[in-house]
């Protein structure tokens, strides 16, 4: 299936928490400023309600898209207000994939866990939680999984401060 | 050898107990068997058929520190994993070698700038005997950084000279 | 530190009624025997954990009762950086996560890259790219192959994979100058033709391979001892599996028919499919169970061989041309964003780019197969033999620069 056939199915079966779709557009020829999109299209899921929006994809059976492959967070800029989460799905049977991003607030960056839902979330939940200071609430197993687990801040944040000194050992 | 040169039957040979027992710890340098990343597959490759890091006597790679004579730091080193490689270094018998392969052990290699984990150089934690250029160095490259200590250990001496009396 | 909350002494699983009526012997050590839960640190330092991870593993006597696997000690923050310099000076790190396979990372992330900006790519370097990667692949799985007998006590297959794994090498250092982190797969194409004679001494590779090949079975997959150490060990169904998200020779050795190469092809692939040049090699639990060590085992030796079967059609097919698009040297790539995944010797490797129209990007994620594979032994481990988690754990072939990035 391609992406029109995934969304139209998914707005008929009336998947919870879907807001809509984003497709790649052509720059727009009466505004200079516009550069237009290209790339991949992609549904908007609400993110409060992400877990029941995976269980629905993966119970359809048109579009059975039980494998998750990826989940992680994007920072789109500094100044901007929101957190991006972007969910990658597959679907082995029906050899057909879908993206999935949801708006998060920085200011209150909480939101279910969908373990679940996914085993498979389990470590990237952990991932994203500690590269960008999400809180995946309800997660079985909330502790870092690359930094140690003393780290000050966020990483991948846009506005992150490199630390000077690790136990220790200077990072100059 | 001076006064007792061909003093005795042809098949003894006289030497210097430094020279004897550096000749002894240079050729049976027993490394650890201690990949951290990249370098860690061409430290492989010396161990293997084609470059063979047995000739130097240095094949016999241990997977206990308390085996081993000398570390080889192939790859990047992070803060998590610095306390460990101090811990492991202090559980390695003296006399200990450290050989730091790669420009990541070096100094940080292409993390320096950005890498916000990663510790600027194996020197930073433990000392360091030799150190060996390249992202991954060759296999020769790490060959030759092993001559190199081979030289270091050679003119070292064993024998301490009393302290001196106040 | 501790994993579960379990008590430290465990009820023997028997009643003591049923101790008291067996024999002497047997009574005795049955009735005094009490084994305390031990905590077993396994790694970072440790020969079978193919690089620094730890797996924290709780052991009543021989058997596994938990397992946690801890990640984080080589973290290099290759996505801090992928966000934090140009398109094209971020090609080298690609290099570096996923050491045994740097020809399919740069074209994981090239082809993100070319998604974005919509570029074309010459024939001749989709050709040399296919070419590239596969051999990579051969050499991946040599590694896989080599250190998997090493984890189980067979020293000799390591000294057998790395003389051809020498000579793969050699091939890269004619084409790109390097033995292991190679950028010589660009964002537009590659970035020079091949060496005079080069192609020819890729066929004599094949022909040669293709013989040292059957060696390899004989030496180590038809071995009695191998067998009995890897088949019934780990079995991994097939639900399990798409739940903890695997890929690659994971899944297929599960049985699952999944290739990303054939299924949904990207470059050259799909022509080589309706060519019919290879076909995907899967599990059958012809040793023991479907899903178990050796059968994962089984598929990266087999698709060794698919893998010279695609170079042969690459060398038969391959035409002169130009081998690198039109870029200029600071890239700019338009607003977009694109998530493209293909098939590394590990599985589904994923790169996830964010573009705003800028010099630099804004997210560049790498979604390593290795990450998920290793997930599962936290839930594969409990319930097996400590000495069962060494082939367990070899038979996820992690790359431990990809787990941590």
């Amino acid at each position: 299936m391609d992406f029109q056939a995934i969304h139209d199915r998914l707005r008929a079966i009336q998947a919870p928490g879907l807001l809509g779709a984003d497709e790649p557009r052509a720059p727009d020829p009466e505004d200079k400023k516009d550069k237009g999109r290209s790339g991949d299209p992609f549904v908007l899921v609400d993110p409060q309600r992400l877990g029941p929006f995976l269980e629905a994809a993966r119970s359809d059976e048109r579009l059975k898209l039980d494998l998750l492959a990826d989940l992680t967070a994007t920072d789109p800029a500094k100044d901007d207000e929101n957190l991006w989460i972007n969910v990658q799905l597959l679907s082995m049977e029906l050899k057909h994939r879908l993206a999935i991003k949801c708006v998060l607030p920085k200011a209150d960056p909480v939101m279910p866990s969908t373990v679940p839902v996914h085993r498979a979330s389990q470590w990237a939940e952990r991932e994203a939680a500690e590269m960008y200071g999400i809180t995946f609430s309800g997660h079985p197993d909330p502790r870092n999984i690359l930094l140690p687990d003393d780290w000050v801040g966020h990483p991948l944040r846009k506005d992150y401060v490199f630390p000077d000194e690790y136990h220790g050992i200077s990072c100059k | 050898m001076g006064l007792l040169e061909k003093q005795f039957d042809e098949n003894v040979l006289t030497t210097k107990v430094d020279w004897l027992i550096n000749w002894c710890r240079l050729s049976s340098i027993w490394p650890m068997t201690f990949g951290l990343a990249c370098c860690a597959i061409e430290m492989m490759a010396v161990g293997c058929a084609h470059h063979d890091i047995d000739r130097f006597g240095a094949g016999a790679f241990r997977a206990s520190p308390r085996q081993a004579d000398l570390m080889i730091v192939a790859g990047t080193v992070n803060f998590k994993m610095a306390e460990r490689i101090k811990r492991l270094y202090d559980q390695m018998p003296a006399p200990k070698y450290v050989i730091a392969m790669g420009a990541c052990a070096t100094g940080g290699g292409p993390y320096y700038k950005f890498g916000y984990t990663v510790v600027k150089g194996v020197d930073r934690v433990i000392p360091v005997d030799v150190y060996i250029a390249g992202c991954p160095p060759r296999p020769e490259a790490l060959l030759e950084g092993l001559m190199k200590l081979q030289e270091k250990i050679q003119n070292s001496s064993v024998i301490r000279k009393p302290a001196r009396l106040a | 530190m501790a994993i579960q909350n379990q008590p430290d002494r465990h009820e023997p699983s028997y009643t003591e009624g049923e101790a008291r009526s067996l024999d002497t012997g047997e009574r005795e050590y049955m009735l005094d025997v009490r084994t305390q839960d031990m905590e077993l640190n396994m790694g970072p330092q440790h020969p079978a954990t193919h690089g620094v991870m730890r797996i924290l593993i709780r052991a009543d006597g021989e058997l596994c009762t938990g397992a946690q696997p801890h990640l984080g000690y080589l973290h290099r923050c290759a996505e801090k950086i992928g966000e934090s310099v140009e398109w094209l000076q971020y090609l080298p790190y690609t290099d570096r996560y996923d050491y045994l396979a740097a020809m399919n990372n740069n074209l994981g992330y090239s082809m993100a890259v070319e998604k974005v900006m919509g570029l074309e790519i010459p024939r001749r370097a989709l050709m040399l790219r296919t070419i590239c990667a596969e051999l990579n692949r051969i050499g991946s799985h040599l590694i896989a192959y080599g250190t998997y007998g090493l984890d189980l006590g067979a020293f000799t297959p390591f000294l057998y994979a790395f003389r051809e794994r020498e000579w793969m090498m050699a091939l890269f250092e004619k084409i790109c100058g390097a033995r292991l982190t190679y950028s010589y797969i660009r964002i537009g194409g590659v970035f020079n033709d091949a060496p005079p004679g080069w192609l020819e001494e890729v066929m004599r590779f094949c022909d040669v391979f293709d013989v040292k090949w059957q060696e390899y079975v004989d030496l180590l997959m038809n071995n009695h001892l191998f067998v009995g150490r890897t088949a019934d060990v780990g079995v991994i169904p097939k639900e399990m599996a798409i739940d903890f998200g695997l890929s690659g020779p994971m899944v297929r050795g599960s049985g699952i028919d999944w290739d990303i190469r054939r299924d949904m092809p990207y470059e050259l692939y799909g022509e080589i499919c309706a060519d019919g040049a290879f076909e995907v090699p899967l599990g059958t639990g012809a040793k023991g169970t479907l899903g178990d060590c050796w059968d994962r085992f089984y598929v990266r030796v087999m698709e060794m061989r698919e893998s010279i079967k695609i170079v042969r059609w690459c060398l038969a097919n391959i035409e002169p041309g130009p081998v690198l698009a039109d870029i200029p040297k600071t890239l700019r790539v338009p607003p977009g964003e694109a998530y493209v995944a293909i098939e590394n010797p590990r599985g589904e490797l994923g790169h996830y780019v964010v573009s705003d129209g800028s010099k630099v990007a804004v997210r560049c994620r790498v979604r390593g197969p290795s990450f998920s594979n290793i997930s599962v032994t936290e839930a594969l481990l409990p319930g097996t033999l400590v000495a069962d988690a060494v082939a367990i754990i070899g038979s996820t072939d992690i790359v431990v620069g990809e787990t941590d990035r």
